[in-house]
């Protein structure tokens, strides 16, 4: 029977109960020069390349000990298998928080996250998760554990290597434990979005908000039938009397409407002032209709926002055949049915092409006006304000790699930008190059790193940048 | 002129950098002997001043050639001794690599050349309602490239952070001479060199051109100023601010000791039986912020605070601000030479530290007072001795050292921001294991193998061990 979890071709998995024992695992296929596949909690498997040479699983599911929470030192240690859930409910009970939007955080574990140096919409003004992790332990591909940083928020000894481990999916060390800076609880949060009738007033508002005297934590724009602006278009309408654009971003529609969202945090006066402020500083930019989501209406937004990219995207061949339960059970648009969110719109179908692209905040918009010209049935969310765009293509598993390397790639590479694929159609499979683009800048030093932590190259062979050993 | 120990790589230096941008006679060279570290000296047999990044590329390469080491340098203000040319060598000053050559205001960017001042940056910025955030004490001399090189901190990296977070990209020449540019827009499908390159203090790469974040202006601010009778109710006090969700943008602690000083040198009319004052700062839109200043002054106040003053004008904010402001200067009025050390413990431990500080000043005999960024628990204990006295300097050292062991003891590290350099080494190996050490030994191995960029810094010698 075929054990493949998303793609990784799994032999067998592991699930130890220690640090020692992860150690002990990656010593085992060290030995052997097998490839071993960290997971986490499952929810990203789909992401990185098809690896071809069947290797061990190693879950780090056990590993799931808060160490330390000294909540008034504004840190807290955990192990890589606590998940971002339960991470969440420790933290809330001090009315602190890390201020990282990570998606599906029942599953995600901070292991995981940490690997994929995750960041949602607040990267607006709080960064992404590699701004966070101050110290951490991992288990090179000899399976030496070694340690960075330390367990204080400012620390100038010796290499960032937090930074570096973070977001190399796993390809340096297997993460089991990490120190991260945790920020107080906000005390309050809303929405106030808009409709834009076209890029050029998009742009407009966005340049705007340069000079605005809120602190947006977030600045989303969005586009699209994914974004069913006619219906139930950011969480709840709160105010019956805005107006929306009836026609815009229905499937096929020409319209280029596209909404501004953006999200405020803070204590209630300061969420309050910062409403009727925005909404002053967008009626003098000639916006003649707002809407704003306060308080709890604001969540589910949040959490919209958060797994736009990731939702429908994966698929479990068999997942009564892991033995972590918990693997592969996100990524199953059911998932997020249950949670009571909106779907996005079976437009784009439930197994998507859905790719991430960087590029610098000034010409955010004529990019999504670009991937709107290429398929007009995509839907696509940008971190405005961090120069993200997240676009998902209702495309056929045939048509994805000429779209991917032929359309797609062009248009990112003439605004200066990066692209990775994050999701792809049922059945279609990409190469490296495509998935990730050509070697970045420091390839060589990069691929010296990767040989000195993993000689061997056994820490998820062929699923990230590093070609496997021939 | 005087011989210069390499004839031969000097006369290359010049031929391709000019003569003007070379200095070789011993007299000249004395200045670059050592940094704001001068405890330890040495001599480099050439000075360089490159004006581009192919400069600066071209200086690696011929150094590689004669085999002679290279240390970057920006303004020379590093208190760890992070730009002594250990074994002589080519000192590369990015001084006159001190262009601004943009301010990109839609992207949130500037971009500078490594030897641009902090301070300077600042001055093209105002107007723009944007700031770079990182503000070392430093700041009126050091460069950006030596803030970028040292991850360099100040007093408000609590809630801005410190400047790794404020870096978007970098240009820097590697080892072999080789350059890198790493863009400011982001890419998942890389490793992040960018941020081990921050804070590898010159000795991964020699940083030519940043990409620095710009910071939107805090809109209002709320400054308030406690007087307390003990170091456990400022500290206390602290601690419940930070317990209630507050993040000021700047804690600063001072204690009995430094108030001492200050009273010495200026007479403000401090009480000298008071452990500690704390000058608080509130910033951000200004709804709100009367709400903060109320709860953190009756924080104060329910600690015992024998006196708290809250600024309302400009005029009032500064004031407040001048004796934390004047407080090294005082130190420099009383004693012929100080140590400012750099020591940080998780914020709680604080009390405990400054305790153990005060009685290590006891056991050796020497004045220590304390300064700190109480909201990262970030202490620069400052040690008041006479340099020309051996004996005495020998004291400072090993007091120096006792406090940086109580630091780890306490779960911290030997820096929060000045970094290593020569004076710290020693203590990596206390700090980190092997296994760690090695894992950095062998990111230096992939930019700079060989050691030919600033050799002799940060990581212990004995590391060199491979593993695998």
């Amino acid at each position: 029977m075929d054990k493949r979890i998303d793609n990784l071709p799994l032999a067998d998995t592991l699930a130890p109960g220690d640090q020692d024992g992860v150690a002990a695992a990656v010593r085992g296929a060290w030995q052997e020069g097998k490839p071993l596949y960290p997971i986490g909690g499952g929810t990203q498997l789909a992401y990185g390349a098809r690896p071809a040479e069947p290797g061990v699983g190693l879950s780090l599911a056990r590993l799931n000990r808060v160490i330390d929470y000294p909540a008034r030192d504004l840190t807290i240690t955990v192990e890589a298998g606590v998940t971002i859930a339960e991470l969440a409910g420790r933290l809330a009970a001090e009315r602190q928080r890390l201020p990282v939007d990570v998606p599906f955080p029942a599953q995600a574990t901070v292991g995981g996250a940490v690997a994929l140096n995750a960041a949602g919409p607040r990267q607006f003004r709080w960064g992404t998760l590699r701004d966070y992790v101050i110290g951490l332990r991992a288990v090179d591909g000899s399976g030496t554990a070694f340690s960075a940083g330390g367990r204080v928020v400012k620390n100038a000894a010796g290499y960032g290597l937090c930074r570096l481990l973070t977001g190399s999916l796993g390809t340096l060390g297997v993460i089991v434990q990490v120190t991260l800076m945790v920020k107080p609880m906000p005390q309050t949060s809303a929405f106030v979005a808009c409709d834009v009738p076209d890029g050029d007033t998009a742009e407009k508002l966005l340049a705007g908000l340069i000079q605005t005297r809120t602190l947006p934590s977030a600045v989303e724009l969005l586009a699209g039938p994914g974004f069913d602006l006619e219906g139930n278009p950011v969480g709840r309408v709160s105010n019956p009397s805005g107006s929306l654009d009836a026609d815009a971003g229905r499937v096929g529609n020409p319209s280029h409407a596209m909404r501004l969202a953006v999200g405020l945090e803070g204590s209630a006066a300061e969420v309050d002032w910062m409403i009727a402020q925005l909404q002053e500083e967008w009626r003098q930019a000639g916006v003649t209709s707002t809407i704003t989501l306060p308080g709890d209406q604001a969540d589910p937004l949040w959490n919209r926002l958060t797994e736009f990219s990731c939702a429908g995207v994966g698929r479990v061949s068999n997942p009564s055949g892991s033995p972590d339960a918990d693997a592969g059970r996100v990524g199953n648009p059911s998932h997020a049915t249950r949670q009571g969110l909106p779907v996005p719109s079976s437009a784009d179908g439930d197994s998507p092409l859905v790719v991430q692209i960087h590029v610098a905040p000034s010409v955010l918009v004529a990019l999504m006006e670009r991937l709107r010209e290429l398929d007009p049935r995509a839907s696509i969310q940008a971190h405005a304000g961090s120069g993200v765009v997240f676009a998902r293509f209702p495309v056929e598993a045939p048509e994805a790699a000429a779209m991917v390397d032929q359309r797609l790639r062009p248009v990112v590479r003439s605004a200066g930008g990066s692209m990775v694929v994050l999701g792809l159609p049922q059945g279609a499979a990409l190469g490296r190059e495509s998935l990730f683009g050509p070697a970045p800048e420091g390839w060589a030093v990069m691929q010296s790193i990767q040989r000195q932590f993993d000689p061997k190259g056994i820490l998820n062979r062929g699923r990230f940048l590093f070609a496997p050993p021939a | 002129m005087a011989a210069s120990a390499s004839p031969p790589l000097v006369k290359d230096l010049r031929r391709r950098l000019g003569e003007e941008n070379v200095l070789s006679a011993p007299s000249e060279l004395v200045v670059y002997e050592c940094d704001g570290y001068t405890i330890e000296k040495n001599r480099p047999d050439a000075v360089v001043f490159p004006r581009s990044t192919e400069h600066v590329a071209d200086v690696v390469r011929l150094c590689n050639r004669h085999k002679v080491p290279i240390v970057p340098r920006g303004a020379g203000t590093s208190l760890a001794g992070g730009c002594l040319p250990i074994g002589g060598g080519v000192v590369v000053m990015l001084t006159r690599m001190n262009r601004i050559l943009e301010v990109d205001l839609r992207n949130r960017l500037a971009v500078v050349e490594a030897g641009v001042p902090n301070i300077q940056l600042g001055r093209a910025l105002a107007g723009t309602g944007y700031h770079f955030a990182p503000d070392p004490s430093s700041q009126g001399a050091s460069t950006i490239g030596g803030n970028v090189a040292t991850n360099a901190g100040g007093p408000h990296t609590l809630k801005y952070g410190v400047t790794v977070n404020h870096v978007l990209g970098l240009e820097a020449v590697l080892g072999d001479g080789s350059i890198l540019r790493l863009d400011p827009v982001a890419n998942p499908a890389a490793l992040d060199l960018l941020g081990v390159l921050v804070g590898s203090e010159g000795t991964l790469a020699v940083l030519t051109k940043i990409w620095v974040r710009l910071t939107p202006n805090p809109h209002d601010y709320r400054t308030l100023r406690a007087v307390f009778n003990t170091l456990d109710d400022a500290t206390n006090a602290i601690s419940d601010i930070i317990g209630a969700g507050i993040i000021p943008a700047a804690m600063e602690l001072m204690d009995q000791g430094i108030v001492a000083a200050v009273e010495e040198a200026y007479h403000f009319g401090f009480p000298l039986d008071a452990e500690a004052i704390a000058v608080i700062e509130l910033d951000g839109p200004t709804a709100g912020l009367d709400q903060q200043r109320q709860a953190v002054g009756e924080f104060c106040e329910k600690w015992h605070a024998r006196e708290v003053l809250r600024a309302d004008t400009p005029a009032q904010r500064d004031l407040l601000w001048k004796c934390r402001k004047m407080a090294v200067g005082a130190v420099g009025r009383l004693s012929p030479s100080y140590c400012i050390q750099d020591g940080v413990v998780p914020r709680t431990r604080l009390p405990h530290i400054l305790r153990r500080i005060a009685e290590i000043g006891r056991k050796y005999g020497i004045r220590i007072v304390n300064v700190a960024h109480a909201g990262d628990g970030n202490v620069h204990p400052i040690l008041l001795f006479d340099e020309r006295d051996k004996e005495v300097v020998a004291r400072v050292l090993a007091a120096g050292e006792e406090l940086l062991e109580e630091c780890i003891r306490c779960g911290g590290s030997v820096t929060a921001e000045h970094g290593i350099g020569v004076e710290k080494r020693a203590f990596m190996s206390r700090l980190f294991g092997e296994a760690d050490l090695a894992a950095m030994a062998q990111v230096r191995e992939a930019f700079n193998p060989g050691e030919r960029l600033n050799p002799g810094k940060l990581l212990p010698d004995q590391n060199r061990v491979r593993r695998g």
